[in-house]
């Protein structure tokens, strides 16, 4: 998957302040250094290198281990154990991992006809979690940032419809975050 | 039903426009899909698809899930082939682990995944037939199916949520008996086909109901970012089994189907034409099982893979399903994410809809096979 990495070159070339990012197993992955370098790399990859197929927008949330206030009911239970050991959620970080408050932005564009993919990447911080949209160029944006914004709370500048896609209407805050908590609704057990 | 505002028709007639809700409850929108149809008479000028009744938040579950737990939630996402979605997760936890399986087990879970295809396509055969109006073919897919369920029966204990393709190998192993009865069924399935067609495919009325019903070009199935049948219907010749071979699927020997126009119709003889090519990859795989072990050696019981990322996709029946892992080190994974082709194959029915009559929206929906399950995750 790393040959053929020209487009890499052209890529990193065309956006300042971009740069070759630890690989996504084993896709070649190029991080971002700021909201507006977005949509002139997406533009360069749809428009002149062929990847015209927007595969993937999601993000990471890099702030620590999930908050299991986030969970409506018993975590883990199991009745088959006398005590079952709870979810099994590390509290400290393995090595290389730095938790911090960002959430990390990625893209996946694919090129069907080369067989060639890219991950772009892109952090934002968590209370001013903004990014350009890419609906304009990729109609398959659309429903993936919905997506994004209604779990992470992510907001696209120039998205025609933002609004909540998964959760229902009345769900407070954004799940996927790592701090989220859930608010007891009318469905919980009382 | 309420009444919108007015519009004035091309021949300068006034007209109300009318909001009609599709759903969540109607038997055409295989689940719990809602559709926000605005119409001008009977021509939809608007349309809005809602969806998340489903949603369970898996994702979010298996944060605090072992790996291994995570398989069996990944059953539940795309239940009319739960064993492609537990191949996309266990592919890319083995990306992140650095596992390599044994080729037994690279064979058996090739020889599940098409199997799983097959049983996929003949639910979208029957009820889409059911949809157009021919209730027939329903009970003679359901009855070949039903075959592949007792063979997964046989094999694994489960007829829906398998939970059979696991880290490092499968769950359980095949016997001679198991072989014969697969290829039986193989032999009793390939002139099925045959009857299908007759059936179904070139019926006038089915034929007058989808076909230049629904167009989608070339470059708005890329655009909206289809897979699976619904892109390869559009004429795009792209699958995951030739573009990136997993399991071994460079070894096997078979054709990607595409339709001509991109039709309703094109879309669903794609997926009667990708059983044939499934049945040919399940002979293949069958005559040369190799033998030796099911799992890789040194998968721990609580496995806690070192911190990275990994993406791994494969071509589930309904697209393109490529699971995003990201591991902190930890026993769980930190953040998992689905591309799930159902939910991404959705979005362009906002564009299509639009001028077409509300009979052809349950064509065009039942066309694309949606699972809800996985559309909502």
């Amino acid at each position: 998957m790393s040959a053929g990495a020209d487009f890499l070159d052209r890529l990193l070339a065309a956006v300042p302040g971009s740069q070759a990012d630890t690989p996504v197993k084993d896709y070649p992955t190029v991080r971002l250094s700021a909201p507006k370098d977005l949509l002139p790399a997406a533009r360069l990859l749809k428009d002149e290198l062929g990847f015209d197929y927007l595969e993937m927008v999601t993000a990471v949330d890099w702030l620590g281990p999930v908050n299991l206030g986030g969970f409506v009911s018993n975590p883990n239970p199991n009745p088959f154990t006398q005590k079952h050991p709870g979810p099994p959620v590390s509290p400290v970080a393995g090595p290389g991992v730095t938790y911090r408050p960002v959430l990390d932005l990625l893209w996946s564009f694919g090129d069907l006809v080369k067989n060639r993919k890219v991950f772009l990447r892109l952090e934002v911080p968590r209370d001013r979690a903004e990014a350009p949209s890419l609906t304009g160029l990729f109609p398959a944006a659309d429903w993936q940032e919905r997506e994004a914004f209604d779990l992470f709370g992510i907001r696209f500048a120039g998205h025609p419809n933002l609004i909540k896609i998964l959760t229902p209407d009345f769900l407070q805050g954004h799940p996927l975050r790592k701090d989220y908590v859930h608010a007891k609704d009318r469905y919980d057990a009382e | 039903m309420q009444s919108e505002e007015l519009i004035v028709t091309e021949g300068g007639l006034e007209m109300d426009t009318m909001f009609v809700n599709m759903g969540p409850q109607h038997p055409s929108t295989h689940g719990v899909l809602r559709l926000g149809l605005t119409l001008a008479g009977e021509v939809i000028t608007k349309a809005f698809p809602d969806i998340g009744y489903l949603h369970r938040g898996t994702e979010k579950l298996m944060e605090t899930r072992s790996y291994h737990q995570c398989v069996v939630l990944t059953d539940r996402w795309d239940y009319c082939s739960a064993m492609t979605n537990n191949l996309a997760f266990c592919l890319s936890a083995e990306r992140l682990f650095g596992t390599q399986v044994p080729p037994r087990a690279q064979a058996l879970r090739v020889v599940m995944c098409e199997l799983n295809r097959i049983a996929s396509h003949l639910i979208l055969l029957g009820t889409y037939g059911i949809d157009i109006g021919a209730l027939t073919p329903f009970l003679y897919t359901f009855r070949e199916r039903e075959m592949i369920l007792d063979l997964y029966e046989k094999c694994c204990g489960a007829r829906l949520t398998y939970n059979y393709i696991r880290l490092g190998g499968v769950a359980a192993d095949i016997d001679s008996g198991w072989v014969a009865k697969c290829r039986e069924f193989l032999e009793f399935f390939k002139p099925r086909l045959d009857e299908y067609d007759t059936l179904l495919s070139f019926n006038p009325i089915f034929l007058a109901r989808t076909k230049d019903i629904g167009i989608i070009s070339k470059e708005t199935a890329v655009a909206w970012g289809l897979s699976g049948p619904n892109l390869r219907g559009s004429g795009v010749s792209y699958d995951v089994r030739k573009s990136e071979p997993y399991c071994g699927y460079e070894q096997y020997d078979f054709e990607v189907p595409l339709g001509a126009s991109g039709s309703c119709w094109d879309r669903y003889f794609c997926r009667v034409q990708e059983m044939r090519q499934s049945v040919r990859i399940v002979e293949q795989a069958l005559a040369e099982l190799p033998t030796g072990e099911l799992m890789a050696k040194g998968v721990p019981k609580i496995p806690k893979p070192p911190a990275g990322e990994a993406y791994a996709h494969v071509e589930a029946p309904r697209g393109d399903l490529g699971i995003f892992l990201v591991s902190d080190g930890g026993a769980a994974p930190y953040r998992l994410h689905v591309r799930a082709p159902c939910f991404i194959n959705l979005a362009i029915l906002q564009e299509i809809l639009v001028g077409k009559k509300v009979a052809d929206v349950i064509a065009v929906l039942g066309s694309f096979d949606i699972v809800l399950g996985e559309v909502d995750r």
